[in-house]
C-alpha cells in the first residue's frame, strides 16, 4: 500500500473512535513508523545516574539503531551509533559497563569514548597514510538532551529542543519522577519480549478499563502490598451489567482501589502526542508510594495548580511511560510489527533509608516486569490482540476506542489541556490520532499545529 | 574434583551417595508437584523465611563479569518472600489468572545436582534445570539455567530456605514468567 495523507487519515478516525487493525501487523506501516516517527522523535536513552563515571556507557535503542550513551571525561554525555565507520560491525557488544575505548573486532579500528577514530591498523602500510581519520569517527546522534536527569536523543538535527518537544505535558510526566528527590536508577533493567505490536503496549498505559478484569487475580491481600489505596473503604462498584464468566456465573469482583471501582479521572492531552491518563490525586484510584513529595515547595511550583491534581500515567510520545507509583519508567521498543521489547527502569531517591529503598525495589519486582503480578497477565492480552489482526476477515474489523466519544470537553488551563470525568479512552485515541499526524511526514511546525488539542474529543 | 577426595573411607562414600540420593529425590518430587499444578504442596517445601530470587543477567565484557548478575537489593525478575510465593499460588487459583488459564504445560528437568557445602544443618546445593513450557496452540518457551539452593534439614527431608535462579538469558525471550523454577 502507498501512504497518501488521506489513506493515513483512514487508518485512525478521531470522529468514530476507530482504528484500522492493519496498523498492528503491516510491515510497510512498520517501516514507515521507523522513518517518520523513530528517526525523528526524541527518544529516551537512559538516566544520568546510570553512567556516572567517565567511560561508563549504556547501550540504548533508537528505532533499530543501537546507540552507545557514554559519559565523557568533562562530565558531558555523548550518544553515538554502535557501528564501525569501516564495515559496520558493532564496536561494543556489552549492554552496559565502563570502557576506555571502543574496539571494532573485525579489523581493529579503535575509537575513543568520544567516538573519535584513534587507531587504524596499517594506516601507513595499507592505506599509505591517505585515510583521513577525522572523517571516520563513530556517528554522533544528531541531538542529545537532558531533562532533569532523563537523557533523550533524536536522529533529527532539525527537531525542536528537548524541553520544547516535551512541552508542559511531557515535562509534567517526567517531573512526577524527577521531583521526588535525588533520583537514581536501581541496577538491573528488566528486559523482555512480548509478541505484540508496540502501539498496543503503549495504549494500554492509559487504559483504566482493563485492570478490573485483566488483573482480577492480582488484587488479593497476599499479592499486592498493603497500601493506603487498599485501606480506603471500598469505592463504588462499577456496573457489571450482567457480565458472566464462561461458567455462566455472574462476575464478582473485589471492590477495593482501582479494581471494580469508579473514581475521578483526568486525561491530559499534549502536543506531539504526549498524554497523561488516570486518577486525579484526590480520587480513590490514586496510588503513589509516599506522595508527600508533592507538598514540597519545589514540587508545588513545578507541577502548578492543575498539574498537582494529575495522578495518572504519562506517556512521552512515542514509547516512554513514566509511572510515578513507585516510580518507574518503561520503554516499549518496537522490534518488528509483532514483537516489542519492554524495558523497565526503576528509580529511587538515593537519600532514602535502606529499608525504604529495599521495600520499593521489592515492590517494583513484584508488580511489574515479566514476573510482576500485574504485568504477567498483560502480555497474554496484547499478544492475542495482535495475533487476531492477521486473518483477512478479522483484519477488516476496527479496534474500538469510542468510550465517551464526543463528550470530552477539553479545558485549557495552566498550559495544560485536560478532560475530566470517569474512565475514558481519550488518552489512547489522542495517541493514535497523533501517530497518524507523525505518519504523514509533516514539518515540525505543521506537526505541532496538527497535534495541538482542540475543544472537544 | 570437589567433594570426592574428602570421603576417604568406604562408609563416608556410601553416606555421601545416600545424601545425594535424598537431595535428588527431593528435587524430582518438587518438579513433579510443579508439573502437575499441585502448588500448595510445592509451597510447603519452602521454609517460612525462604527467599526466592531470580537476578537480572546482563551481557558484560569478560573484565566485568563480577557485575553480570544483579544482587539482592538490586532489581530482579523474582524477589519473593514466602508470603508473596503464597500470594502467587493464591493468584493461580482465582480462576482469573489469565496467563495461566488455560494453564501452561510445563516439564521441569533437574540435572547436574551437586552438594557443594554441608554444615550438618543446611546444605548448599547447585543444580541445572530445563523448564519447557507450551501454551495454547503454538507458544513454546524453553528456560535453561542453574539454581543455588540452601536446603535446611527438616523432618527427615528438606526445606528450601533460599533459592537463587540463574537463567541463561539476558533479554528474557518470553512474554512473562508465570511459572515457578
Amino acid at each position: 500500500m502507498s501512504f497518501e495523507t488521506a489513506q493515513i487519515d483512514d487508518l485512525v478516525s478521531l470522529e468514530r473512535g476507530e482504528i484500522d487493525r492493519r496498523i498492528y501487523t503491516d510491515r510497510a506501516i512498520f517501516e514507515l513508523e521507523m522513518e517518520r516517527i523513530f528517526a525523528r522523535s526524541w527518544l529516551f536513552l537512559c538516566h544520568d545516574s546510570q553512567i556516572r563515571e567517565p567511560g561508563d556507557f549504556f547501550q540504548a535503542v533508537m528505532g533499530r539503531d543501537n546507540v552507545l550513551v557514554v559519559r565523557q571525561k568533562d562530565g558531558s554525555i555523548k550518544a553515538m551509533l554502535n557501528t564501525c565507520a569501516h564495515r559496520g560491525n558493532a564496536v561494543c557488544r556489552a549492554e552496559e559497563g565502563n570502557a576506555k575505548s571502543f574496539l571494532c573486532t573485525y579489523h581493529g579500528w579503535s575509537y575513543g569514548i568520544d567516538g573519535r577514530l584513534n587507531g587504524v591498523p596499517g594506516l601507513n602500510t595499507f592505506y599509505k597514510g591517505e585515510l583521513d581519520k577525522s572523517r571516520h569517527g563513530l556517528t554522533q546522534v544528531a541531538q542529545v538532551g537532558n531533562y532533569r536527569g532523563f537523557i533523550f536523543g533524536t536522529h533529527d538535527a532539525s527537531a525542536p529542543p528537548l524541553e520544547e518537544f516535551l512541552g508542559t505535558t511531557g515535562r509534567l510526566g517526567l517531573d512526577t519522577i524527577a521531583l521526588r528527590g535525588e533520583m537514581e536508577v536501581v541496577p538491573g533493567i528488566q528486559k523482555f519480549v512480548i509478541e505484540c505490536n508496540w502501539k498496543i503496549a503503549v495504549d494500554n498505559l492509559f487504559d483504566w478499563y482493563h485492570p478490573q478484569i485483566t488483573h482480577a487475580s492480582a488484587f488479593l491481600p497476599s499479592v499486592l502490598p498493603s497500601t493506603s489505596m487498599r485501606e480506603q473503604k471500598a469505592a463504588e462498584k462499577i456496573d457489571l451489567n450482567g457480565v458472566t464468566m464462561q461458567s455462566g456465573a455472574g462476575l464478582d469482583l473485589p471492590g477495593n482501589g482501582i479494581i471494580g471501582s469508579k473514581f475521578d479521572q483526568v486525561v491530559v492531552l499534549g502536543e506531539y502526542g504526549h498524554a497523561i491518563g488516570g486518577p486525579t490525586t484526590s480520587s480513590s484510584g490514586f496510588f503513589e508510594f509516599d506522595p508527600s513529595w508533592r507538598e514540597t515547595p519545589r514540587a508545588k511550583a513545578a507541577l502548578g495548580s492543575v498539574g498537582c491534581k494529575v495522578g495518572g500515567h504519562p506517556n512521552i510520545f512515542p514509547t516512554t511511560w513514566a509511572t510515578a507509583a513507585l516510580p518507574q519508567l518503561s520503554l516499549r521498543i518496537p522490534r518488528d510489527p509483532t514483537h516489542t521489547e519492554i524495558w523497565w527502569f526503576t528509580l529511587v531517591d538515593r537519600n532514602l533509608p535502606r529499608e525504604t529503598r529495599d521495600f520499593m525495589v521489592t515492590t517494583a519486582c513484584r508488580i511489574f516486569g515479566p514476573a510482576g503480578v500485574l504485568e504477567q497477565d498483560d502480555g497474554e492480552n496484547w499478544a492475542q490482540a495482535t495475533a487476531q489482526t492477521r486473518g483477512i476477515a478479522s483484519r477488516r474489523m476496527k479496534h474500538l476506542l469510542n468510550m465517551g466519544l464526543g463528550r470530552g470537553q477539553i479545558i485549557k488551563e495552566g498550559g495544560l489541556a485536560r478532560i475530566e470525568g470517569l474512565t475514558s479512552e481519550y488518552g489512547q485515541l489522542w495517541t493514535y490520532y497523533s501517530w497518524a499526524q507523525w505518519m504523514k511526514g509533516l514539518s515540525w511546525n505543521e506537526l505541532k499545529k496538527a497535534t495541538t488539542p482542540g475543544d472537544c474529543i | 574434583m570437589s567433594n570426592e577426595s574428602q570421603f576417604v573411607t568406604h562408609d563416608e562414600r556410601i553416606a555421601a551417595m545416600l545424601l545425594h540420593y535424598e537431595v535428588e529425590r527431593f528435587y524430582y518430587d518438587e518438579a513433579a508437584l510443579l508439573d502437575s499444578h499441585r502448588y500448595d504442596e510445592w509451597l510447603a517445601l519452602f521454609s517460612y523465611d525462604a527467599h526466592y530470587f531470580m537476578p537480572i543477567r546482563r551481557t558484560r565484557t569478560q573484565r566485568e563479569m563480577d557485575k553480570e548478575f544483579t544482587k539482592p537489593g538490586e532489581m530482579a525478575f523474582f524477589n519473593d518472600d514466602k508470603m508473596l510465593l503464597a500470594g502467587r499460588v493464591a493468584k493461580l487459583k482465582t480462576g482469573r489468572s489469565w496467563a495461566e488459564d488455560p494453564p501452561s504445560r510445563t516439564r521441569h528437568l533437574i540435572t547436574n545436582v551437586r552438594i557443594v557445602k554441608d554444615d550438618g544443618r543446611t546444605l548448599e546445593v547447585e543444580s541445572n534445570f530445563h523448564v519447557y513450557r507450551t501454551r495454547l496452540n503454538s507458544e513454546e518457551t524453553s528456560w535453561i539455567g542453574s539454581r543455588r539452593d540452601l536446603l535446611r534439614r527438616a523432618d527427615g527431608s528438606f526445606q528450601v530456605a533460599d533459592r537463587k535462579i540463574f537463567l541463561e538469558q539476558t533479554v528474557l525471550l518470553s512474554r512473562n514468567l508465570s511459572n515457578f523454577f
